[in-house]
């Protein structure tokens, strides 16, 4: 199999710039190249116990809070077992308002945007990876250069726009700009070129197939386990978003999970625990995905499949 | 095999594809169709709008009342506002106090989970990232309440200790602390992360041949474990440093009493927030977009003065 | 009561968060209508039904039920959420997205603003007559009429004031406990900010939540001028105005003020735990009341304003010119806005009338509320908002208060130097003015 496609360029700025993203193909953990070797010590084991608890804590103590209600949180001395009233509290949370349908527009939208981002990322990253066109590099460097710009300073034309779409307050105001990223196209590209032999391809072309053929049949099938990890990053990332779906959602029957924790906190009251339960309802997917998939999403970020 | 396949952006690569040189027109063009929703999706929802944010913070614009042009005015104002200049120094304060303790924990945690003996490292590492998966509103709820003045967690530790409560949301140095201290616990295991996934590529035998030597492990991390993360450090300061120009949710949900201003002094309103409360809040779309062409040239700036680092940093190395 | 104070005014109200009201409305009856007004993803498609946005607090979901029930067949789609502020955004975002509920609830700080562009909404004067806002208190629908005369909206409730306090910490502190005594202790803010002192000095505990809500708020809805003149210029540095400002900071002075934000998690959690002992309550806080401290039934009482009169908040309905159901959402208006309905929905959901003559009725008059001692809870309220005189408000009369009231804030919870912060506020003011 390949070996690193460069190595560490300390001259080049460029080259620097995408810093992690070059480090690509091997899985890090079978190789112990850079490991330290040498005992472990109990500080180290320390340390590394600090920081999981660290981690863990707030979570804990948000479930804490939900399952014991609003008055748990104003206790003093604080309350560090969790109660029994999970389900009242959660029954609370389901009554003021629609957060079923919040949780599940917010899993159609970060579904949505998963598959969109593995699929069409991968597509993208392989015409970049592997054909040639006019103009490609140019693109290319388009692409780069597109990363560098934080969506959120031009949030008022977009917002002009979605309303001159009629997508106001309507979830494909989310879906559809989120279908493709720059960098999962980037991270694509990067790990289709390392993974996927040319020769391979060649092969197929000369026995007459189409550029998608080669996609669909060869090049996607090799890459899919790297355009999962993307997708289920792309999740996470769709699933947690704040500031665009408060901008573009209104009615809370489109509102996504994050929205409506929101939309708990600003009555008359601001009802702790009820904003803890909500939290915590809205966290509750993710740590069971991530129960399910933290291993690949572990790996896939030390493989540079991040999004800044 | 040959795995020359990364063509650097900006050269002719034509000789490295498994393209035929005689094709269909139909294949001549697939590779655009390939490529296209991105581009597309990025002129609609990026570019045009990046563009015509120049274009509207030249007017007076009320969304549902008049616009009129008025050319220069807004940035003039903004010049002179100093909630402006207020939301640039709490984004800056609260970038480097959530940036700089992040990558120095990282930096250690990094080294320390390195060890090729360590036993649970899949635990170790999973466990980091749980916070990447909590969402910031979620975050912001939870640290809210357990940096509370009266009622939270941390302040009854205080108090026990025999000192006063510490009002965090209210006081600036307390608020921005409170959001940088929310904006490192959701990224320092990530952050370590990748810089582990770096340190791996570090030959081991470097650090074999200092450990003959007789160096120690701090003398190891700073003379080799630091200046081989010196790439991948740079990039996380770019990227948190275009994460924290972006920063909103965090002050949105602290104060759910003061609205878009986080707080009764504007004390932690940071500048993608300052842009909210214009365009969103009292719908003034020239003015919030001008907040939006001062965070592009900020940012502009900013990666200059990186590039010019990185560059001088590198000719020395 | 009335003392010699300045004649009263109309309802200025809090931008920001004001008008939330009590879990306890949001949350009552939520069977069928719930289910029906939140979940039905199904856009209305009878002729007389329509869809609805209001904000939480004000016991919406109790009008759409009934006038439902009594109208079998027609369909609300009521979204009843967040604060007046955000309802007041989301209307503004959809106007200038094209998308516009049928009908809209906006907070009375909210309105001049939509005023200023009447086009966006209907004039109930089409739909109602000219005379449509004659059932309504002058200076109530004066707010919703704009200078060329049209009404856009009408209005739903006024939030007379009162002081509700705690009859157990009253006594522990020997304090007198009966209302009329308790009212009697204060008949301006002076003696108000004087009787916490002795409250304080007695237990060592705070003796009101804050002074920027509870002191300057208060006393801003009592002036005769506020931050407009007459002619629609700037007035908000005028002597009231200071005054109500000076009080608040007299009461920080004097050490009363347990510092907590009203409608934050501490001040929610306070309420129950006698963090302070009094907070001063329009008609519509009642309920929150309630619903954070069930188990002080009883504790609380409810005493007269210090001079006696005054309104903070009041909402309107108002139905968006783009709306495609203008005929079915003035129909419910019509209806749910009636005298009889607002004395019935006194009665449910505790929202002070907008319709005088329902004042001497009775179920208003005579009502009492046996959570806070069987307090004459109607008569209190509708003292305190008959005398208003009101004074003119403009376009950024909500925002200035947020402004000053916020550099109050600064002293009371960021510790503040207090000698600064009136040109504080005056400078904010200056800003924001600017710039709207």
């Amino acid at each position: 199999m390949a070996q690193l496609v460069d190595a560490p360029d300390r001259s080049s700025a460029a080259g620097r710039s995408k810093g992690p993203g070059r480090r690509r193909e091997p899985r890090l953990d079978r190789v112990p190249r850079g490991r330290q070797v040498g005992r472990v010590r109990w500080y180290t084991y320390a340390v590394l116990t600090l920081a999981v608890l660290a981690c863990l804590f707030p979570l804990y103590w948000m479930f804490v809070v939900a399952s014991a209600g609003t008055e748990a949180a104003a206790e003093m001395p604080p309350r560090v077992v969790p109660g029994g009233r999970l389900l009242v509290v959660t029954q609370l949370v389901f009554d003021t308002i629609p957060f079923l349908r919040s949780l599940f527009n917010s899993l159609v939208v970060a579904g949505l945007i998963a598959v969109g981002q593995a699929f069409l990322c991968a597509l993208a990253g392989f015409a970049f990876a592997k054909l040639a066109f006019k103009g490609r590099d140019a693109l290319f460097l388009l692409l780069v250069l597109t990363m560098t710009v934080p969506a959120s300073l031009s949030v008022i034309p977009q917002y002009m726009i979605i309303a001159q779409l009629g997508w106001v307050d309507s979830l494909q105001a989310l879906v559809v700009p989120g279908l493709v990223s720059a960098f999962g196209i980037f991270w694509m590209r990067q790990h289709i070129s390392a993974t996927i032999d040319d020769q391979l391809l060649q092969a197929a072309r000369v026995d007459g197939a189409s550029s998608w053929q080669i996609f669909s049949k060869i090049a996607f099938p090799i890459v899919r386990p790297a355009a999962f990890v993307l997708g289920l990053l792309g999740f996470v990332n769709a699933w947690n978003d704040f500031l665009w779906p408060f901008i573009v959602l209104k009615s809370p029957e489109v509102y996504t999970a994050q929205i409506a924790i929101k939309a708990l906190q600003s009555n008359l009251t601001v009802d702790l625990g009820l904003a803890m339960a909500g939290s915590f309802l809205v966290t509750v997917p993710l740590l069971v995905l991530f129960a399910f998939f933290g291993r690949q999403m572990v790996s896939g970020i030390m493989d540079g499949a991040f999004k800044g | 095999m040959s795995a020359t396949l990364t063509p650097q952006a900006g050269r002719a690569t034509r000789g490295t594809t498994a393209t035929k040189p005689v094709e269909s027109r139909w294949e001549r063009l697939a590779p655009y169709g390939y490529v296209a929703p991105f581009y597309l999706l990025f002129a609609v929802f990026g570019l045009f709008p990046l563009v015509f944010t120049f274009v509207v913070a030249l007017f007076d614009w009320n969304p549902i009342g008049d616009r009129t042009f008025v050319g220069l005015d807004n940035f003039v104002r903004l010049g002179e506002d100093p909630r402006f200049w207020n939301a640039l120094r709490n984004t800056f304060s609260i970038w480097i106090l959530s940036t700089v303790p992040q990558l120095v924990i990282a930096l250690v945690l990094a080294q320390v989970l390195n060890k090729a003996r360590l036993r649970f490292a899949s635990f170790w590492r999973m466990s980091m990232l749980v916070p990447y998966i909590t969402s910031v509103a979620a975050t912001t709820i939870v640290f809210a309440q357990l940096f509370d003045r009266d009622y939270g967690l941390l302040n009854f530790f205080i108090g026990l200790l025999g000192f006063e409560h510490v009002d965090f949301k209210n006081t600036v140095l307390g608020s921005h602390v409170l959001i940088a201290v929310m904006v490192t616990w959701r990224w320092f295991g990530y952050t370590t992360l990748l810089y582990l996934a770096s340190l791996q590529a570090v030959p081991r035998d470097l650090y074999e041949a200092a450990s003959v030597d007789g160096a120690g492990e701090v003398k190891q991390f700073f003379n080799i474990t630091l200046p081989s993360l010196r790439p991948v450090i740079i990039f996380t300061v770019i990227t948190s440093t275009i994460g924290g120009l972006q920063i909103f949710t965090e002050p949105l949900l602290l104060q759910p009493t003061s609205g878009t201003t986080c707080g009764a002094e504007r004390q932690c309103q940071t500048l993608s927030l300052f842009q909210f409360e214009q365009g969103f809040g009292v719908f003034n779309f020239g003015y919030g977009s001008a907040i939006g062409v001062a965070l592009f040239a900020i940012i502009v700036v900013v990666a200059l003065i990186n590039y010019l680092l990185s560059s001088r940093v590198g000719r020395r190395a | 009561m009335r003392t010699t104070a300045p004649p009263l005014a109309h309802s200025p109200g809090r931008r920001a968060p004001s008008r939330r009201q009590v879990l306890s409305y949001a949350l009552a009856g939520l069977g069928a209508a719930a289910a029906t007004s939140a979940c039905s993803p199904s856009a209305p498609t009878g002729p007389r039904d329509f869809t609805f946005w209001s904000f939480t607090g004000i016991g919406q979901k109790a009008d759409v039920e009934r006038y439902m029930s009594a109208n079998p067949g027609v369909t609300i789609k009521l979204t009843e959420v967040g604060s007046s502020q955000e309802t007041a955004q989301a209307l503004t975002t959809a106007i200038a997205g094209g998308k516009v509920p049928d009908l809209a609830l906006v907070q009375a700080a909210d309105l001049p603003k939509f005023a200023l562009s009447p086009d966006n909404f209907v004039d109930y004067r089409r739909l109602g007559g000219d005379d449509v806002g004659a059932p309504y208190l002058d200076w109530v629908i004066a707010q919703a009429t704009t200078r060329g005369g049209q009404v856009i909206g009408i209005p739903t409730d006024v939030g007379g004031l009162a002081v509700a306090y705690r009859k157990d910490l009253f006594a522990a502190a020997g304090l007198p406990t009966d209302r009329d005594e308790v009212s009697a202790l204060w008949p301006d803010w002076p003696s108000f900010i004087e009787t916490g002192r002795r409250y304080t000095e007695a237990t060592g505990n705070a003796f009101v939540d804050n002074a920027a809500t509870s002191v300057f708020y208060q006393a801003l809805g009592q002036v005769s001028e506020q931050f407009y003149d007459a002619d629609g210029g700037y007035a908000y540095t005028n002597p009231q105005v200071r005054q109500a400002f000076d009080w608040s900071l007299d009461a920080l002075a004097a050490g009363i003020s347990a510092r907590v934000d009203s409608f934050g998690s501490a001040w929610n959690a306070g309420i129950g735990r006698g963090a302070f002992a009094v907070t001063c309550s329009p008609s519509w806080m009642l309920g929150t009341i309630k619903s954070q401290a069930p188990d002080l039934e009883g504790q609380w009482d409810l005493a007269t304003i210090p001079n006696g009169i005054g309104n903070w908040g009041g909402s309107y309905l108002a139905i968006p010119a783009a709306a495609e159901r203008k005929e079915a959402a003035w129909e419910y208006v019509r209806s749910v806005q009636s005298p009889a309905s607002q004395l019935q929905h006194f009665v449910d959901a505790g929202s002070l009338p907008t319709t005088p003559e329902n004042y001497s009725e009775p179920e208003l008059a005579d009502f009492t509320d046996p959570y806070f001692s069987n307090a004459p809870t109607g008569a209190i309220f509708t003292k305190a908002v008959l005398d208003i005189t009101p004074f003119p408000v403009g376009r950024y009369t909500a925002e200035i208060g947020t402004e000053l009231q916020n550099a109050i804030k600064a002293v009371e919870l960021s510790a503040a130097d207090p000698a600064q912060a009136w040109a504080k506020g005056v400078r904010n003011v200056e800003i924001v003015v600017g710039d709207l």
